[in-house]
């Protein structure tokens, strides 16, 4: 897995590449968190990566959670096919708010 | 079609890309489309990641062999380990909604297979999976 982290404006966007799974996950999450503490928005790319796993999954949940305690926003986009097969099978694609492209998600309050 | 595979891996949790590419590739030769061949794949991962983590608590140098079987209208999956046995008790999947983190690969692995058995022997702990061939699911 790579991160490329960026910023605009008051938004920290991760951009993902690679599998997120067991081995990934925590470097995925100390990236989240760093930038929950840094910026008042964090806007995840899932457009790039090949596969993500419940580990994954659950970094996400935190990274909401931890979200919602510092009164953050955390948004999803770019989330392909796959991703998105995942997403409905752990039965969380209505947990968060996800939108379809970066512009879309930098609009989200 | 007759088939029989059986793996034997370290729980090394960097190997499992290399077997779940593997299953993806098996299961598309039985007539799987190619969401479903992920599904699967994901889902003998989830199994796999549940030993790693609960049975070997992490340990790279445990043993977890992976049979596979094709009969008549499914396929078998037996995963067995000899660490830790499962709790009964923990093995749930997450309430729909929650933001609880716990039970995710739990619900990957019940929504994916058509049957799914945990059991206890003198050989060890296993995990059965089973799917149905696509025609046979019809």
């Amino acid at each position: 897995m790579n991160t490329l982290v960026r910023t605009t404006g008051q938004t920290r966007i991760v951009d993902l590449d690679g599998d997120v799974d067991l081995t990934s996950s925590p470097e995925l999450r100390e990236t989240l968190f760093e930038g929950l503490r840094e910026a008042p928005r964090v806007a995840l790319n899932l457009g790039t990566i090949r596969y993500i796993d419940s580990s994954g999954i659950a970094v996400l949940l935190e990274t909401l959670r931890e979200a919602q305690r510092l009164n953050r926003t955390f948004v999803l986009f770019g989330m392909n096919p796959s991703v998105h097969e995942v997403f409905k099978l752990t039965h969380v694609t209505r947990i968060f708010q996800i939108a379809e492209t970066e512009e879309q998600a930098l609009a989200i309050p | 079609m007759i088939f029989r595979a059986t793996f034997v891996i370290s729980s090394e949790p960097r190997l499992l890309p290399a077997l779940r590419g593997a299953m993806e590739q098996i299961t598309a030769v039985f007539g799987w489309n190619q969401t479903d061949c992920r599904a699967i794949a994901l889902a003998l991962q989830e199994a796999l990641t549940n030993k790693i983590r609960h049975a070997y608590h992490n340990r790279p140098d445990g043993v977890i062999t992976m049979e596979i079987q094709a009969r008549e209208n499914d396929m078998e999956f037996r995963l067995t380990d000899q660490g830790d046995p499962p709790d009964p008790g923990k093995i749930c999947a997450r309430a729909a909604g929650s933001l609880t983190p716990g039970g995710l690969g739990t619900h990957i692995i019940r929504d994916v297979m058509d049957s799914v058995f945990y059991s206890s022997s003198a050989e060890g702990n296993h995990v059965v999976l089973i799917r149905r061939f696509p025609e046979a699911r019809i």
